[in-house]
């Protein structure tokens, strides 16, 4: 998919291992593209490195204590093994990580922790719990010295020192090859019922998903896709104690009668439901169209839509996070004239447009993420050079060069 | 504690600065007299004073844009600061140094209802925003004990908590844009009022988030808002022993729930207590929690059963649960007028903020009733037991000799306990000058270094708020020497890839 000029790769086992590759690689000034398994390497801008330093192996898990909420684990530890050892003691990663393997067409039960971290995607569950940057609580990595350096700690609240456990999360491996990463995980809610029902307008959607998130009612997803038999529909995910959902649901019956034609997915086809959402797959993206997420305030949302579809911009689309995001695909036939044109129709509506899929000459061309002021991108780069200052760790992952 | 030698030729020029600033302000908004300055001299830490060479109130973002570059251009020094009530010495004044208060950037400027988002300026009072919103059915969570007082602004250089931020989580967590003037005068623009805005690019809004005023001075905030929870219950469980309310606490979260609160006080602290709320705690009692549950009617009645039932089975001698709005205050009472009850029991004391990891407080709270003895002075623990924050509060009278001493030694024995049980410094308060000293404790040379950098790609000439946090000045120009040292391979002898 990407950084394909790349010839070899180093997979080391241990920190140390990592930080001599580094101070190695930075006396000689070359760039190397950082990656756990590889599984996302498709998002953010293609690196141009010759090697790969692939953190895959580190993938222990060096402590998890469920009574303290917290594990602590190697970036290479795969997010399915910990979700199951987290599931084991009723707990979950409450931010709810995506894979996007159907997206970059790898296997996602390769995608690490450490890319998770990365790349701080965060699923539908966003609206209610939070985003993976909520719940880094420490990290370990190399800088673009060679330096081992640790930061933040185990403790569910910590103001020690700068908290550069969030600036590394999200940093997709620019600043540093994280090594270690400790997160705060959650009980999971013991009840989720999702309740699926038709579609209206855009502007009466967004109007009812802030009805309801008006009220605490625990609502851990509110979508709005079209379905397997192409109509349109709402998602309302419920989640949280028995009686608590019970409740809950009561309320939104109320709420949503007017509508009709309700349908309940109790607990199994619930989850399975959102880990649908979760991936993307309701999008439906072919293989050469681009895929986009857009950022946005839920209110200005049906008319950015609106516009985009009428414009061509958007193919395919369908809208999570109680219509704050809008991922859509776009046709792969002039992804160029096209891609520019939904970056200023993003920027115009004051929105953040990030590409997640697009063949590497556009991403390397208009960049993945969307752009930022210049005093922004300065600080941001001086930032960077604060950690690797001979610009060796996934160079020009997140930015584009002028 | 020492503060950086003050430079004398700034001080010197103390009175042209002045003039240059009014020129920026207006003339009612320098502050140069004595008598004036005095009420900033220390912040909420009164035992470490020193007057500011001058304060400033800007009263606008372009104001504070225009302050700042000023000072740069002069070399002068500068400390943010909001109301003053940061307990880690963070606003504490340099008297060569600038303090500029934000105290008349005090608008909540826009309320989104629908995407449930304020936008506010830094020296609005956090309790204004909830009340800014509360006719919506919303509020602004995090809730510092010093709500009433303190600054969103201060709220989020100290990344502040509260007693709900176990449930709800810390400033950080529900901050979605953040406006910052950096030291030249350059204004950035981090996030913005939505979920998501920040996304695809470093989180420097995340790192500037409990900076305590070392990188930037913070100038508007988008906050998100919440849904105020239908019902809340408190329950209060006493126990017979420490240890036993301590595991009570774990045993709480391994059932899995995440109460709202969850408050522990000692023996000494009820003691306190129940001279002003006049209401007696049974006789065996050595330490209460009080747990809150918060959500709809039914969810909070099946917890409060849940709760109880686990309380029991760790021996709680007796339980009351708040059955009305009243019952509920009047329960918590006693947690608020804590630190205000021991006040009345000593001249001095000093409370400190570490924080361990929740199965290590049993261990923790026990070496400190070794320290107390060690030290000769008296100790009450009050704290957010929820999320392993320590609040030990040591008695003293700074009225005798080498009492102050033995009361800094005895916090930061406490805190280097903590630091080696798995633990923090800090959970919500800051370093500071306070905790400053300690960072060598939990971090490497190489850990701060790295932070360190981190404020010379914000403040290369460490001009904002400098002396805090790290035990050593910012030395950006040699840090940026040391990389070139670093070429030669370490271990050069194992084998490469
Ligand atoms: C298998 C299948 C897949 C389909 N996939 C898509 C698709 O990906 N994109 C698409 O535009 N149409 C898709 N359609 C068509 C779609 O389901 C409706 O038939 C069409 O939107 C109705 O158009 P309209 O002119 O009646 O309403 P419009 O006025 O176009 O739409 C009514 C409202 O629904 C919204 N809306 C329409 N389509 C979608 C959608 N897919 N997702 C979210 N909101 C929507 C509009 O923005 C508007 O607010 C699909 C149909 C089938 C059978
Ligand atoms: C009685 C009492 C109870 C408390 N309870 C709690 C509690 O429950 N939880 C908790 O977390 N803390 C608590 N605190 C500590 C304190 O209230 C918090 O740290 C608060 O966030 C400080 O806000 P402030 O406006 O007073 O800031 P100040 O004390 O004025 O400043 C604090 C720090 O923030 C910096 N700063 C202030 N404004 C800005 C700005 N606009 N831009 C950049 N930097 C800025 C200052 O330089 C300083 O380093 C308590 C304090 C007291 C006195």
């Amino acid at each position: 998919m990407t950084d394909t000029q790349t010839t070899a790769s180093m997979r080391p086992a241990t920190t140390q291992d990592v930080a001599d590759i580094l101070m190695d690689a930075a006396s000689r000034g070359e760039p190397l593209v950082v990656r756990g398994n590889g599984t996302r390497a498709g998002l953010g801008n293609p690196v141009a490195a010759t090697r790969v330093l692939e953190l895959g192996g580190l993938d222990q898990i060096d402590f998890y204590d469920p009574d303290d909420l917290v594990i602590r684990a190697g970036v290479g530890a795969t997010l399915d093994e910990v979700e199951q050892v987290l599931a084991q003691k009723g707990q979950y990663l409450p931010f709810e990580p995506p894979r996007y393997a159907g997206l970059y067409g790898t296997n996602g039960a390769r995608s690490t922790l450490g890319g998770a971290v990365s790349t701080a995607l965060s699923g539908p569950r966003r609206i209610l719990t939070g985003a993976a940057r909520d719940f880094v609580l420490g990290v370990e990595g190399v800088n673009g010295q060679g330096d081992v350096f640790k930061a933040g700690g185990r403790t569910m609240k910590n103001v020690t020192g700068y908290d550069i456990s969030k600036l590394v999360t999200g940093a997709n491996g620019t600043l540093a090859a994280l090594t270690t990463v400790t997160l705060k995980v959650l009980p999971a809610p013991r009840a989720e019922v999702t309740l699926v029902l038709p579609a209206a307008t855009l502007e009466e959607d967004v109007a009812l998903f802030a009805r309801m998130r008006a009220l605490p009612l625990g609502l851990g997803g509110l979508a709005r896709r079209v379905n397997a038999s192409g109509l349109c529909e709402l998602l309302v995910r419920v989640e949280g104690t028995v009686p608590g959902v019970a409740g809950n649901q009561q309320v939104l019956n109320g709420m949503l009668a007017t509508r009709g034609g309700m349908v309940v997915l109790e607990q199994e086809q619930s989850r399975a439901l959102w880990a649908g959402v979760r991936e993307l797959d309701c999008l439906n993206a072919k293989p050469d169209e681009l895929v986009w997420r857009v950022n946005l305030p839920a209110t200005t949302m049906p008319a950015f839509v609106e516009q985009a579809r009428s414009a061509g911009c958007i193919n395919r689309f369908f809208v999570d996070w109680a219509g704050g995001v809008v991922f859509s695909t776009m046709r792969g036939v002039q992804p160029e004239v096209d891609t520019l044109r939904y970056r200023k129709m993003a920027e115009k509506a004051g929105a953040r447009a990030t590409l997640l899929r697009a063949p590497d000459a556009v991403r390397a061309q208009f960049g993945a993420f969307p752009p930022v002021s210049a005093g922004v991108a300065a600080l941001a780069a001086r930032t960077r050079t604060a950690f690797d200052p001979a610009g060796i760790l996934n160079p020009g992952r997140m930015t584009v060069q002028a | 504690m020492q503060m950086p030698e003050p430079n004398q030729t700034i001080i010197s020029q103390r009175d042209a600065l002045a003039q240059g600033l009014r020129q920026i302000v207006g003339k009612d908004w320098v502050i140069s007299d004595d008598a004036q300055r005095r009420p900033y001299q220390c912040d909420g830490i009164t035992a470490y004073m020193a007057m500011p060479l001058l304060v400033v109130l800007p009263g606008s973002a372009q104001e504070v844009q225009a302050v700042l570059r000023f000072c740069n251009e002069k070399g002068v020094k500068i400390v943010p600061r909001g109301s003053g009530t940061s307990l880690s010495g963070g606003a504490l004044p340099l008297e060569d140094g600038v303090l500029l208060v934000t105290s008349r950037l005090c608008n909540v400027l826009a309320v989104d209802e629908h995407n449930r988002v304020a936008r506010v300026q830094p020296g609005v009072p956090n309790i204004k925003i909830t009340e800014a919103v509360s006719h919506l059915g919303l509020c602004y969570m995090p809730d510092p004990s010093s709500q009433l007082i303190s600054t969103i602004g201060g709220n989020v250089a100290e990344n502040a908590g509260g007693v709900h931020c176990l449930k709800y989580g810390v400033t950080a967590n529900h901050i979605l844009g953040i406006q910052a003037v950096l030291m030249t005068g350059e204004m950035v623009e981090l996030g913005g009022a939505y979920l998501g805005a920040a996304e695809g690019e470093l989180d420097l809004m995340g790192v500037l988030t409990g900076s305590e005023g070392l990188l930037a001075v913070v100038t508007e905030i988008a906050v998100r808002l919440e849904p105020v929870p239908e019902v809340a219950r408190v329950i209060s469980m006493s126990f017979a022993s420490v240890e036993e309310a301590c595991e009570c606490v774990g045993a709480i979260i391994g059932v899995g729930i995440i109460p709202a609160g969850l408050e522990f006080m000692d023996r000494k602290v009820l003691d306190a207590v129940s001279v002003l709320i006049k209401e007696k705690f049974d006789d065996r009692t050595a330490a209460l929690l009080l747990c809150e549950l918060d959500g709809t009617a039914v969810e909070v009645d099946a917890l409060v059963g849940v709760v109880s039932d686990v309380a029991r089975g760790q021996g709680a001698i007796e339980l009351k649960v708040s059955t009305t709005e009243e019952e509920r205050q009047r329960i918590w009472s006693s947690r608020k007028l804590a630190f205000s009850a021991i006040g009345k029991l000593c001249p001095d004391y000093y409370c400190t903020d570490g924080t361990i990891p929740r199965n290590k407080l049993p261990e923790v709270l026990n070496k400190m009733a070794d320290m107390s003895k060690k030290y000769g002075l008296d100790y009450a623990n009050c704290f957010h037991a929820g999320d392993g924050n320590l609040h030990p509060i040591i008695m003293y009278d700074a009225a005798k000799p080498g009492d102050l001493e033995k009361a800094e030694e005895f916090g930061a024995d406490v805190l280097i306990a903590c630091v080696d049980a798995g633990g923090v410094l800090s959970g919500e308060h800051g370093i500071g000058v306070e905790k400053r000293d300690l960072m060598t404790h939990q971090f490497t040379e190489v850990d701060l270094q790295q932070q360190q950098m981190v404020k010379c790609a914000f403040d290369p000439k460490d001009l904002l708020n400098p002396g805090k946090m790290f035990p050593t000045l910012c030395r950006c120009a040699e840090f940026g020497r040391m990389h070139v040292h670093n070429g030669n391979l370490r271990f050069a002898d194992i084998p490469r890839f």
